[in-house]
């Protein structure tokens, strides 16, 4: 007995992105945060070497003056702008301004231009490289001004210790200069971009290990669900066995009394203990067809009408109150090409709907017939099941599909056959349709998909 | 008294439907003697020692399938064991009260089970089979 299987269900791309980007976003923050903390360290550490350095030339206010402004300038901007990165950029200008400070406190000490090199490097830890830009931008504009100021003879701004300095060596100071921005920017953005990817794999890879673990558990609920269907199965078998055995029992020893009794009386109330044994029977039975339906897997195979139709035909032979007339059962079917579908469930719905035929017929009529007609085609199966019985009124035509409902105190049935049918056709995802006039018979059209594929 | 067969049995735990199926083909003279058993082990017991006398086998047999046990299936699965002498003289039919379409269909498979009846056995069932 094949449980549908459930269906895995497919993560939302759209969400995926999302929680994606909430992690690069996360990490993103962790970087900026470990950053601006190691710039705690540092800036104030650049200050604290400007006062170190004034005690070489005496060059006190510059030291306290510009160090203070410059953090100044960077707390203040880190406090009023948070959530923007401008006070990072603010950092890159304030290493080229101590760069420019600490040259200018050690009168032109060249080996404070590597200052410029320190803050390059320190900024790759932003892993943005356009941080880069600000600091190379204040170095251009420091070394032009200060190096055209000098070099026209206004030597109180200390640019350099060398009396004169060629173009060739200038142009060398600026092509190493570059080449170092370019490299600490280079670095910067090669690790954003590693870390972005490593994020992308750990991602890819907690998706795989979680859609692992949910198919894992599906796949475990399936087979409980397997297992526990396979046992209902065998429990509604059982318990119909043990409820109809019985049943067949008193029928059968009423069949007897039946044949050995011919007291009128007698045998009015026996065929009344048969039809209400009957009646019994097939209730259990129909509770049978509803919870088989409800819980078994679509079989597909061959379906063959004209031998279902013989076969639930003859099975209808004995039916029916022993008072009722036999009715006609004419079956014709068109069937060109092969039909496949369900067949117990096909046989759930004929069975109930030419029983329904035999059971309300007319009294009035002289030849009660049931037309069962069958037209296969590549797509569908249109069965049609026609009668002359006592039909259905109009207002009760749409509540004949509901569970329990009967039309009226006469009929006989469980008041499940009808709605077992709906039930049935649905399942084999065909549509049902009634049409009836009290009276004059009822039809039943139902179209079932070719489950060919 | 013209009888359509000498010895039937029946094979089935339950002992009212041995009884009707006795009294139904028994009054509508459709088996002289009924053999009654209430297992398939017993039916095989049965069965096995008339290999000599198949004079005395049943010509039809009615088998029920659910019983505690050995089932109807069981015993049919015995049953392709025994000689052919008696394979052959007897006619297997399902008598159950089983509307299962599995059970209906595996049945059917076999070679040995000529019908499939649904209990309980009546002079209408029985009219069809003579």
């Amino acid at each position: 007995m094949a449980a549908s299987c459930l269906a895995v269900p497919k993560n939302n791309e759209m969400s995926a992105q999302q929680t994606h980007q909430t992690i690069k976003n996360a990490y993103n923050a962790q970087v900026k945060q470990k950053s601006d903390k190691l710039m705690n360290y540092f800036l104030p550490s650049f200050f604290v070497v400007g006062l170190l350095l004034a005690i070489f030339y005496d060059t006190w206010p510059v030291a306290i003056g510009v160090g203070s402004l410059s953090l100044l300038a960077y707390y203040s901007v880190k406090l009023f702008l948070p959530r923007s990165d401008t006070y990072q950029y603010i950092v890159s200008l304030v290493f080229g301004i101590f760069m420019a400070q600490f040259i200018y406190q050690m009168h032109g000490l060249f080996e404070m231009h590597f200052v410029a090199f320190i803050g390059s490097a320190i900024l790759i830890t932003y892993q943005n490289w356009k941080l880069q830009l600000p600091l190379a931008l204040l170095v251009i504009v420091h070394h032009a001004t200060f190096g055209y100021l000098q070099y026209i003879g206004y030597d109180k701004i200390y640019f350099t210790q060398l009396d004169y300095m060629t173009l060739q060596t200038f142009i060398i100071h600026g092509i190493l200069a570059t080449v170092v921005f370019f490299i600490c920017g280079l670095w910067a953005w090669q690790l954003k971009r590693l870390n972005e990817r490593q994020i992308e794999l750990t991602y890819e890879m907690g998706r795989y290990q979680e859609e692992q673990f949910h198919q894992k558990i599906l796949l475990r609920s399936n087979e409980e669900l397997k297992k526990s269907n396979k046992e209902l199965d065998s429990f509604v078998y059982s318990v119909s066995h043990d409820l109809r055995a019985p049943l067949s029992s008193m029928l059968g020893v009423i069949g007897l009394c039946e044949m050995g009794n011919q007291d009128a009386f007698m045998q009015k109330n026996i065929s009344l203990l048969k039809s209400s044994i009957k009646k019994l029977d097939g209730f259990i039975i129909d509770i049978l067809d509803y919870s088989r339906n409800s819980r078994l897997g679509v079989k597909r195979q061959e379906i063959h009408f004209n031998e279902l139709l013989a076969d639930i035909s003859n099975n209808l032979k004995f039916m029916g109150a022993d008072e009722q007339r036999k009715v006609e059962i004419r079956i014709m079917v068109h069937n060109g090409v092969a039909f496949h579908s369900d067949q117990s469930r096909l046989s759930i719905i004929l069975n109930n709907l030419i029983s329904n035929s035999i059971r309300y017929q007319n009294p009035e009529v002289s030849n009660p017939f049931v037309d069962i007609s069958v037209q296969v085609s590549e797509a569908a199966a249109d069965i049609l099941v026609r009668d002359n019985g006592v039909g259905i009124d109009r207002e009760n035509q749409e509540k004949v599909f509901n569970m329990f409902y009967r039309v009226s105190n006469k009929s006989v049935g469980s008041g499940l056959g009808l709605y077992i049918v709906k039930e049935t056709v649905e399942k084999l995802n065909g549509m049902i349709k009634l049409e009836s006039q009290p009276g004059k018979g009822t039809e039943l059209k139902i179209r079932l998909p070719n489950l060919v594929n | 008294m013209d009888y359509k067969y000498k010895y039937v049995m029946v094979i089935d735990d339950n002992q009212i439907d041995l009884y009707i199926a006795e009294m139904v083909m028994t009054t509508t003279q459709f088996a002289e003697k009924v053999i009654c058993v209430s297992s398939a082990r017993e039916a095989l017991a049965y069965l096995e020692p008339l290999d000599e006398k198949p004079d005395e086998l049943p010509g039809l047999i009615f088998l029920d399938i659910n019983m505690p046990e050995m089932t109807g299936f069981d015993f049919l699965n015995e049953y392709q064991h025994l000689p052919e002498n008696i394979r052959k003289k007897c006619i297997i039919m399902m008598l159950t009260t089983s509307l299962d379409e599995n059970d209906r269909k595996q049945a059917e498979d076999n070679q040995f089970v000529k019908r499939f009846l649904n209990k309980p056995l009546d002079r209408d069932k029985i009219a069809q089979l003579t």
